[in-house]
């Protein structure tokens, strides 16, 4: 889901007008107060605006990825969506951990092992 | 919202909160919840922007 400092109001008329969110399936939630944004530490005290941030919570309600950008820079979605499933994926697989290149299920993982220790470039071939 | 005021940090327990919504694909406002999507086993990702009619 989205979040701005806006209204739920003007989420409704920016998603009508711009032909680019004409196709949005995400909720668009609004912090109009900005303790959202507080409790994230992405708002900027200096604009009253929310800085491009991306969270990553588990169904546990824990912390899993921070991301955060200044004004103008755009995230990669992609990027965003690889780390989602790779947490998903380590979820259910906790002795596991995803390579850099990992993209989806099936891509090979590796299992942190006394053996693997300075052999990292071996067990990734 | 006490310890965690101003800024979590990756491994922390994420506080309750709670926002209202305009959903996109309802043609309806609404309000979500983290306790709400916890109760559903769902994964949340909160994606921050300045303001809507911005650029990127």
């Amino acid at each position: 889901m989205t979040v701005s400092r806006d209204t739920k109001f003007v989420h409704l008329a920016w998603q009508r007008e711009e032909k680019m969110l004409e196709k949005t399936k995400f909720t668009m939630a609004a912090d109009p107060t900005g303790n959202v944004s507080r409790m994230f530490g992405v708002y900027d005290e200096a604009t009253g605006l929310a800085l491009r941030g991306v969270f990553i919570i588990s169904p546990e309600g824990k912390l899993l990825n921070a991301e955060v950008n200044y004004y103008n820079l755009g995230r990669n979605i992609e990027e965003l969506l690889r780390k989602v499933k790779a947490n998903v994926y380590l979820g259910q697989h906790g002795d596991e951990a995803c390579p850099v290149k990992w993209k989806e299920e099936g891509d090979k993982t590796l299992k942190p092992s006394a053996e693997m220790v300075g052999k990292v470039y071996e067990a990734l071939k | 919202m006490g310890e965690h005021c101003c800024g979590l940090r990756v491994g922390d327990t994420v506080p309750d909160f709670k926002m209202e919504t305009w959903e996109p694909e309802k043609g309806d406002f609404g309000e979500v919840s983290l306790q709400a999507l916890k109760d559903r086993k769902r994964w949340t990702v909160l994606f921050f922007y300045p303001a809507d009619f911005t650029f990127v």
